[in-house]
């Protein structure tokens, strides 16, 4: 993310997109129009929701928009994204997806608090001006002038931020846009199932990643068993405001180089989907994730404490391994209860940097008419830290090889409650409404804290409220 | 078992968008799909 206000060039990004978005959805409902003339039929279900059965071409366009907001002034984001899907008659499936992400506010930078005031310093460009030359005719051109030796001079002293003693260190310039399009294509060949191809771009002002993905499915045991294997490639780069800082090294004003860094990451998961019983259908995943390259968060520093007043002495940027190989199970089940369908999902998850976690998730979906339903829903997860987490490190005492404050890597426990609300107008289209409070929960006073950090609160975790609006419309 | 909400998914934006939210808070990721979150978030 880049930490200066780029507002106009989100404006030209929200104007792409839009017409991105137009000329890509003109262009795929195109086909369908011919293709869904042959079979122009569909059912209902109990629930008033058409079915579309095998064999009958039909499309999905699925809209939402998420407004999320973290407590204490943190992170605001709004993010719209859009789905379409055209199915054909024999099991063939193109999709396209765009999501747009605009994301502002306050983010812990990684310093524990102190109980004096405490200042921080970031790169800054030195920017130029612009002068308006008039022509004898009356015409005027804009001249940008560079950065004078002043503009210069005062960007060299970098952005300073001051934040107030036993105040949670946080930089609230942080400023981000984000756009992602993702396309996929399955369809049955050759015996198999489902074989489908996939890929996506993401782009940030400080970051941008590329995938490709692939899948085989294969069904067995008159279609109540599914196995498929998905296998997914992944390049990032990492740009961030500033450069990318040398590992360890003290905060400073200064422009860094290199400028970016990439990471490489591949995976696989491995799948079985079970229709158990009647109503009851599980699904069973193992995954395998291997990163290696820019693991860092570059704009992410440590505090260097007095091992006696624990009092912050100096900034370090954080270093994490280049390489992480991360594994998970994920075993969720589903229940059809006639009104009600309950969804139950539980998942391990470690990795060798010395995290583990645990989630359980539940979901009670409650029809209560043919077109209105509720469903609460309720997840806990529990993660371990990473064996080079720490809160800070203490001045005089050996450097080690890796080290990092950020919270998202440390012990904790988090909470989200949700309700959602959904109304179908039609058999074809439904309109929902979600709502989400998620907490984290973890040891801000460990017992080993020094001087005035046993004063403070040091685990800077967050807590957030979430509304997610969304509208599907299935339509040939 | 044909109805929309005993489908794997049902809501694949819905999914998108609790899967992003988690990523960028919590050092998990995947399980029901791929790691990651294609995006640097902090």
């Amino acid at each position: 993310m880049q930490l200066n206000n780029k507002k106009r060039r989100a404006g030209q990004v929200r104007e792409s997109i839009a017409s991105l978005s137009a000329a890509l959805l003109a262009a795929t409902i195109t086909p369908l129009a011919s293709s869904a003339a042959a079979q122009d039929y569909s059912n209902s279900d109990n629930y008033n929701r058409d079915t579309f059965g095998p064999g009958i071409a039909y499309s999905e366009l699925d809209s939402a928009l998420l407004v999320y907001k973290e407590g204490d002034g943190r992170v605001k984001a709004i993010e719209p994204s859009t789905d379409l899907s055209v199915h054909g008659p024999a099991g063939q499936e193109i999709s396209l997806g765009l999501v747009f992400d605009s994301v502002s506010g306050a983010t812990p930078n990684g310093a524990v608090p102190s109980d004096l005031p405490q200042t921080f310093v970031t790169p800054i460009k030195a920017q130029g001006s612009t002068a308006t030359v008039t022509s004898a005719s009356g015409g005027s051109t804009i001249i940008h002038l560079p950065p004078s030796p002043g503009d210069l001079a005062a960007a060299a002293l970098g952005r300073q931020y001051i934040v107030p003693a036993n105040a949670l260190p946080m930089d609230r310039g942080f400023h981000d846009h984000r756009w992602a399009i993702n396309f996929g294509w399955s369809q049955p060949m050759g015996g198999i199932y489902d074989v489908g191809l996939g890929g996506g771009y993401s782009i940030e002002q400080d970051y941008r990643a590329i995938s490709v993905n692939t899948r085989l499915a294969q069904n067995f045991n008159s279609s109540n068993t599914t196995l498929s294997l998905a296998l997914n490639a992944e390049l990032d780069s990492s740009f961030p405001y500033g450069g990318v800082p040398a590992p360890l090294t003290e905060m400073n004003p200064q422009w860094k180089s290199p400028t970016s860094r990439g990471k490489t990451q591949m995976g696989f998961v491995l799948g079985l989907t079970e229709v158990v019983a009647r109503h009851w259908l599980m699904q069973l995943n193992y995954s395998f994730d291997w990163q290696s390259g820019y693991q860092n968060d570059p704009y992410r520093i440590l505090s260097v404490v007095d091992p006696a007043s624990g009092e912050p002495l100096s900034y370090l940027y954080e270093n994490r391994p280049r390489e992480r190989k991360t594994q998970s199970v994920f075993w969720e089940n589903k229940f059809d209860f006639g009104p009600t369908v309950t969804d139950l999902s539980l998942r391990y998850f470690r990795d060798d940097w010395g995290i583990t976690s645990k989630t359980a998730e539940i979901a009670e979906r409650i029809n209560l008419s043919h077109s209105i339903y509720v469903e609460p829903s309720a997840r806990w997860y529990q993660q371990s830290a990473a064996n080079f987490f720490d809160y800070y490190l203490v001045q005089g005492q050996p450097l080690p090889t890796y080290a990092t404050s950020d919270t998202r890597l440390g012990k904790f426990t988090s909470l989200t409650y949700g309700v959602k609300v959904g109304f179908k107008p039609t058999g074809r289209t439904e309109f929902y409404i979600r709502g989400n409070y998620y907490r984290q929960t973890g040891d801000g006073h460990p017992s080993n804290a020094i001087g005035q950090l046993q004063q403070q609160n040091l685990f800077a975790g967050s807590k957030a409220a979430y509304v997610l609006i969304g509208y599907t419309w299935d339509f040939h | 078992m044909a109805r929309h909400e005993m489908q794997p998914d049902p809501y694949p934006l819905q999914t998108a968008a609790d899967e992003h939210i988690y990523f960028s808070r919590e050092a998990s990721s995947g399980g029901r799909g791929f790691a990651g979150g294609g995006c640097g978030c902090n």
